[in-house]
């Protein structure tokens, strides 16, 4: 809604501080989104002083001007006005300044000379038609003020949000009252009595409201042989100030009534209706009507109708139509004012797609006791715009009961009580009545009554919001609530979170947060299976792209394309992550989906290895699963990583280089270089790793439990041994039968080296295990270690062919 | 006599090869040779005791004072060894100690994080827990619950992602208070931090954005406790200095509701809603209005982030790109 302020003082006295309005608008509720201004846009072009004006050296007819715009340093335009001077005040379009036709400023040369800018006339600012001369300005105007603050005819415009409860502020009216409770004073209200003359409107037409739910209130006034034109500039200049276009002076009076009094009006061309008769009625379904806009619309049996005799005529309180519109030969008019049921109206509009200044007003509900007041204010301005005689009476029927306001009591200890005000009941009652509602004493209580606009105060915490904000928020105490302690619960689930994060941040990566939008290209590029549960993605109705119509069942696809993308940017060696919930269908309660929290980290390779960094010459593979055991280890897990095949691997990570992981015998996870067709799929040309792991599941599962465990005082002994070994042969199963055969003596096994190349067989490799003996009660012997390493070795040649180096 | 000279000769001799040695464990080498259970000294001492008993004592005596001379020239050569170790030490090792440590790298939070990890410290001080839900809600709990009326311009406020169901997007946080008090009996307080989703995806606004909830029910909490608890809590985040401007505003769920603007050297910043938990929205998750009352807020943790951090734009938030996430 916009509040040409010079409109507003016309209805009410103004503070004269504007700053004060608008604070006090503000913190009452209206929230001023903009201060505009009435009049062209005039972006760019500023107050500037001719500091010098001379000959131009190159033509007779023009001056070589020194303007200052503002900033103290002067520069060289040339003008070819022949009102010029040196001392005045011009408006100044600077170089690249766009002006109202559209063009843009180019720094030219003209005769010779550059010319950074332009000294304007009106006509250049879409002001006038003068051409003959620059337009001087006041010379009080400071240079450097932008021209529209200076220009005659230019007002501060508020550009307010209203909020969906106070449709009885999308009026001047409403908006007049508004700093009336702030402020005080007396509204003045514009002339609503229109002079009558000629046969009364009732012979002209007949109204009967059929549905009675849908129209409480329907009031016509007919206007006689108007003639229809242009308004006069005060009324186009109004409406443009309040951002309407100025059509006709019928159809704009409608449009001026509705923005004074916040009652939507309908102005119909009396001789297109058929059989004199407005009927308001239900639509037949299927029944097709041409609204103003030119579509046409086919309607539905709980749509509001206004019909003539034999046909709808307009969409009740969305819009007219168009067979019947004030057009340049309508002589008679039919206004139409009325209440239409909020609800209705809203369902039509929206099952339309056409909101329109009308709908949004009715659906917030209109004041009921304005109805005939604006029919007839709109009356009264035709005839003396339009050059009409208003016939005597109003043809009026009704449906329904209005809305009307009941009593509220109100308990003022109770608006204390919830405010932590200290309020006297006097002053309780004051600040209602500012607000325009009735108030009496009941014994200890106020009953108040709301103004007929007022369709939200219906229980006491209405009025006590009303005291609160009439007497200013800003005004009520500010207080440390005083409550009983309580123990602070965090779950595990949480913790964990947290802890991954920090984890993996400190492992050297960066955490990512991503849209959780995607689609089946998604689940093409990771190749999932066609009975993959992750192609289950939840569906949006309306998705901001067609294509991301589905939340994400893996974090993964959205963390390769940023990691992508920055390799785009020339990121080297890209290491991020992000924590956040993935969507699988129908797997929460209430036909939710399941929101398990993912984590899941991708590692790129940098284009060469930096000087400290030897973890650049480990696979890409060791280094995003020695992040993943990282993460497991720092959330407490004892947990596995273990190798994938083709049959278990991720389907978007490479078989030879994938692992499972998991806690106990349940898979929370995999780690993994990306597929190489997945990522040409993604369109990755980097070697990158990834991982994703189920937070939630780890939650359930059991995290390791410290046990302690008494520290052995005995030596150990420690034994390496070199194998050969077929290189297909996995190291981690190796380790594990060791540990077996080896027994309760064994403290220790662990790989420490793998080498294949010079002095190893082809297609042999060579592992390197260390075995640390000990026993807890005992010293072992020599003899006892020899014995058990043999036993070992002899295992490793058994069940691996493996032969000792 | 012939041991007194043998016994010169010793002492010369271990003189000379205790100077001779070069390092630490030539010397230590030198002291065993002499001083050692199989050492010259020892050897010695062993010969006295064949003497004769009257020239016993003073040969005993005289090989005492030898061995604690030699002892006194290992202890000043190994002191002078060590010495000249630290010299050669300090004179010879030398790193370009301009190069960079040898750390993993270092990786990053979220701008996001940082903040949601300082809002749940702060109110975890004041004895709120933290509460989830989750991001795709039901109707009810996202409207219904939360006094919105069907068919009612309010929702329109709210541009919603509706999802297959009749399920929608969270709009807001909200939806966790009905998910709290439900089945709970005041007095609690509680936070919910979380993702909310709005249909809108424009140069200030993004599809997905962050907030804070918090509520707090008992029989006596004020719109007066509501505004000194978020004086707090936006001082903690923004710095001592920091005011706050309450505008009255409209929710369905709160009544009075306000919006939270905070101070900045350039104006003010809409920062959240806030106000006293709208009777129907207590009866609707099974408490009695009448008996308890409390408020509610929901403060949005991306304008904290951005002003924290001095980002400009809610998109840096999102968009991955490293430059900006190094920057925190």
């Amino acid at each position: 809604m916009r509040v040409p302020l010079g409109w507003l003082a016309e209805w009410i006295d103004l503070p004269a501080s504007r700053d004060e309005l608008m604070e006090r608008l503000t913190l009452g509720g209206l929230e001023i989104e903009d201060v505009i201004r009435s009049g062209p846009e005039l972006a760019g072009v500023v107050v500037g002083k001719v500091v010098e004006c001379g000959p131009h050296p190159n033509a007779d007819r023009l001056s070589l001007c020194r303007v200052d715009p503002g900033d103290g340093e002067p520069v060289e335009v040339v003008c070819g006005a022949p009102n010029v001077a040196a001392g005045q005040k011009i408006a100044f379009a600077p170089t690249g300044t766009r002006l109202p036709d559209g063009s843009k400023l180019k720094r030219s040369k003209i005769r010779g000379v550059v010319s950074n800018g332009m000294i304007c006339s009106t006509r250049e600012l879409g002001l006038g038609d003068d051409h003959e001369g620059i337009l001087v300005l006041d010379p009080g105007a400071a240079p450097g003020t932008p021209l529209v603050e200076v220009l005659p005819g230019s007002e501060p415009v508020l550009d307010l949000e209203i909020t969906p409860n106070r449709g009885d502020w999308a009026s001047l009216l409403g908006i007049a009252r508004e700093v009336r409770a702030h402020f005080g004073g007396a509204l003045r209200l514009p002339p609503l009595e229109p002079e009558e003359a000629g046969a009364a409107a009732a012979d002209a037409v007949a109204v009967r409201v059929e549905d009675a739910e849908g129209c409480p209130h329907y009031v016509a006034r007919i206007v006689r042989g108007v003639r229809v034109g242009p308004s006069p500039d005060w009324l186009a200049g109004k409406l443009e100030a309040a951002g309407q276009r100025p059509i006709n002076n019928i159809v704009d009076v409608t449009n001026l009534v509705r923005l004074e009094l916040g009652q939507p009006l309908h102005a119909f061309d009396l001789a297109s209706l058929r059989g004199a008769e407005i009927r308001v009625r239900a639509a037949a379904p299927g029944e097709k009507l041409v609204t103003l806009d030119g579509q046409t619309r086919e309607l539905q049996a709980d749509d509001l109708v206004i019909a003539d005799a034999e046909r709808p005529v307009a969409v009740a309180g969305v819009m007219g139509g168009a067979e019947t519109e004030v057009c340049e030969g309508t002589r008679d008019v039919l206004i139409e004012s009325a209440h239409f049921h909020p609800t209705r109206v809203r369902r039509t509009a929206r099952r339309l797609g056409l909101h329109s200044e009308a709908s949004y007003r009715f659906e917030r509900g209109i004041d009921p006791e304005g109805v005939a007041r604006a029919a007839d204010r709109a009356a009264l301005l035709l005839a003396e715009l339009a050059g009409g005689e208003v016939a005597p009476g109003r043809v009026e029927a009704r449906g329904d009961a209005l809305p009307h306001s009941d009593e509220v009591r109100l308990d003022p200890a109770r608006v204390n009580r919830l405010l932590g005000t200290d309020l006297a009941p006097d002053a309780v009652a004051e600040l209602l009545e500012r607000a325009d509602f009735a108030v009496r004493r009941d014994g200890a209580e106020l009953v108040a009554r709301s103004p007929s606009y007022r369709h939200d105060v219906t229980a006491s915490h209405d009025l006590v919001e009303e005291v609160g904000r009439i007497h200013g928020y800003d005004r009520i105490p500010t207080t440390l609530p005083v409550v009983a302690l309580a123990p602070v619960e965090r779950p595990l689930r949480q913790r964990l979170v947290e802890r991954a994060r920090t984890s993996l941040a400190d492992q050297g990566l960066m955490e990512c947060i991503t849209f959780p939008f995607g689609g089946p290209a998604d689940w093409e590029r990771l190749g999932l299976a066609a009975d993959d549960p992750r192609r289950r993605g939840v569906r949006l109705h309306n998705p901001l792209v067609e294509d991301e119509a589905l939340l994400r069942t893996s974090l993964v696809p959205s963390l390769v394309r940023t990691a992508q993308q920055n390799l785009d940017r020339q990121v080297d060696r890209v290491r991020l992550f992000e924590v956040g919930p993935v969507f699988l269908a129908g797997g929460g309660e209430e036909g939710l989906p399941a929101e398990p929290l993912h984590v899941a980290g991708i590692v790129t390779r940098g284009d060469k290895p930096g000087l400290w960094e030897p973890r650049d010459r480990i696979p890409l593979f060791f280094l995003a699963k020695g992040v993943a055991e990282r993460v497991l280890f720092d959330l407490g897990y004892a947990g596995w990583c273990r190798p994938a095949d083709e049959e278990t691997a991720e389907p978007y990570q490479h078989p030879g280089a994938a692992n499972r992981i998991g806690v106990g015998d349940q898979v929370i996870g995999s780690v993994g270089e990306l597929h190489p067709e997945a990522a040409r799929r993604f369109g990755v040309e980097a070697a990158c790793a990834v991982f994703e792991l189920d937070l939630y599941a780890l939650a359930r599962l059991p995290r390791r439990a410290p046990a302690f465990r008494e520290v052995s005082r005995q030596p150990s002994a420690r034994r390496d041994l070199a194998v050969l070994v077929d290189r297909e042969r996995s190291a981690g199963e190796i380790v594990d039968a060791i540990a077996k055969t080896a027994g309760d003596a064994l403290a220790g096994a662990e790989i420490f080296d793998r080498y294949e190349g010079a002095g190893v067989p082809e297609g042999q490799v060579s592992l390197a295990f260390r075995l640390v003996f000990q026993r807890g009660d005992r010293a072992l012997k020599d003899e006892e270690v020899a014995k058990l390493t043999d036993r070992v070795v002899k295992m490793l040649a058994h069940r691996f062919g493996g032969q000792l180096r | 006599m012939s041991e007194l000279e043998s016994l010169e000769a010793l002492e010369s001799e271990a003189r000379e090869a205790i100077a001779g040695a070069d390092g630490v464990q030539q010397l230590v080498e030198v002291r065993a040779r002499y001083l050692g259970r199989k050492g010259s000294v020892a050897a010695y001492l062993r010969g006295v005791g064949k003497l004769a008993p009257e020239a016993r004592g003073p040969a005993g005596q005289a090989a005492n004072a030898a061995k604690q001379r030699i002892e006194d020239w290992v202890a000043a050569r190994r002191a002078e060894l060590e010495r000249d170790a630290t010299g050669r030490s300090l004179a010879e090792h030398r790193y370009d100690t301009s190069l960079p440590g040898a750390g993993a790298p270092h990786g990053r939070l979220h701008p996001l994080t940082w903040v949601l990890r300082d809002a749940v410290e702060f109110f975890s001080a004041l004895g709120f827990s933290v509460e989830e839900g989750p991001e795709v809600e039901t109707d009810w709990n996202n409207f219904g619950a939360l006094n919105f009326p069907d068919d009612h311009p309010a929702r329109d406020v709210q541009d919603t992602f509706f999802v297959e169901g009749g399920h929608v997007l969270r709009t807001h946080t909200s939806p966790v208070q009905v998910r709290t008090m439900t089945g709970r009996t005041p007095p609690f307080r509680f936070i919910a931090p979380g993702r909310v989703y709005r249909y809108d995806n424009d140069a200030t606004h993004a599809p997905m954005f962050h907030q804070v909830e918090g509520f707090l029910v008992d029989d006596r909490t004020t719109f007066a406790d509501l505004k000194g608890v978020l004086y707090a809590f936006a001082r903690h985040m923004f710095g001592a200095d920091t005011e706050l401007r309450f505008r009255a505003h409209f929710f369905p769920f709160t009544e009075p509701s306000a919006e939270i603007d905070f101070s900045w050297p350039g104006g003010w910043l809409e920062w959240g809603g806030c106000g006293m938990i709208h009777p129907h929205v207590l009866a609707n998750c099974g408490i009695d209005p009448d008996r308890w009352q409390g408020w509610a807020f929901g403060m949005g943790l991306d304008r904290t982030a951005m002003q924290r951090f001095g980002i400009p734009h809610i998109r840096h938030l999102f968009e991955g790109d490293v430059r900006v996430l190094e920057q925190v």
